[in-house]
């Protein structure tokens, strides 16, 4: 198996990320805390990442139609979802939050209703591309571990 | 650094759970969790000490606020309590609960590295 062209196929795909913001620097923070003892780290982290979001979003959209205007309550589940984007440095889906808090601070069905539909985007456009990402190291496994690509 | 700080996570989320016990851990902390307010308060009604607590604010049940001014209430005033919050005026809310200090989200282990030496120092004296 070609490990090199793996491992850059890794590499490029993660520099698109960062360079397309759909992640930051806090991204790479999450990636030093992976080590010897926990090599999977960061993919489990990414799981997580996208049970919690996944749920809040869905919580999100039944209080849309549960609880009309009610303004404070969609903040708050957007508040939950901007603090778990802001841990694993989900740059483009935090902004997308903070998007929606300003339309709900300004009482604004329609924006919200916007601003949810450009998240959800950036979730599903997010999640396929780390998929991606995590599907390539696995295929470089351990024994391209030793040079496992870096920004 | 080495370590045997007990420190007590709290937050509802699962991946800010996850992100964080990996940052205490790298700092050599034993590290026992709470999934909201009520549950880091019965940590401590239930006799469990810990040397510093990590706290965030927006939770179910209890918030962190409360949960710092409940803990305060019992005494235990010894124990450090560092409130995090992706919320702008989250800080104000913890500090008159009572926390110590206040980190925004995301934490960053630079942030949190001389919080955890303070601690180590001050048990060591």
């Amino acid at each position: 198996m070609d490990y090199s062209n793996l491992r850059r196929q890794a590499a490029s795909l993660k520099k698109g990320l960062f360079d397309q913001g759909h992640l930051d620097e806090q991204f790479r923070q999450v990636e030093d805390l992976q080590d010897e003892a926990s090599p999977n780290f960061v993919e489990e982290v990414v799981v997580v990442f996208f049970k919690d979001s996944g749920r809040l979003i869905s919580n999100l959209e039944q209080a849309l139609e549960k609880y009309p205007r009610d303004f404070n309550r969609w903040d708050a589940y957007m508040q939950q979802l901007k603090g778990s984007c802001s841990s694993i440095g989900a740059s483009r889906m935090k902004n997308e939050c903070m998007s929606f808090r300003d339309n709900c601070g300004q009482r604004s069905v329609e924006g919200c209703m916007g601003s949810l539909q450009k998240l959800k985007r950036e979730h599903a456009i997010l999640r396929q591309k780390l998929e991606s990402y995590f599907q390539l190291l696995r295929q470089v496994g351990p024994a391209g571990a030793a040079t496992r690509p870096a920004m | 650094m080495a370590s045997s700080l007990k420190a007590l996570l709290v937050d509802d989320m699962a991946v800010e759970r996850l992100v964080a016990s990996a940052m205490l851990r790298k700092f050599h902390c034993e590290i026992t969790m709470a999934k909201n307010g009520k549950e880091a308060v019965d940590m401590f009604l239930e006799g469990n000490e810990f040397d510093i607590v990590v706290c965030d604010k927006d939770m179910p049940i209890m918030t962190g606020p409360e949960a710092v001014e409940k803990i305060r209430a019992m005494g235990a005033t010894d124990v450090k309590i560092v409130g995090v919050s992706a919320d702008d005026n989250a800080m104000e809310a913890f500090m008159s609960a009572g926390a110590d200090d206040f980190v925004p989200k995301p934490v960053r282990p630079e942030i949190l590295e001389p919080m955890i030496q303070e601690v180590i120092n001050k048990k060591n004296n």
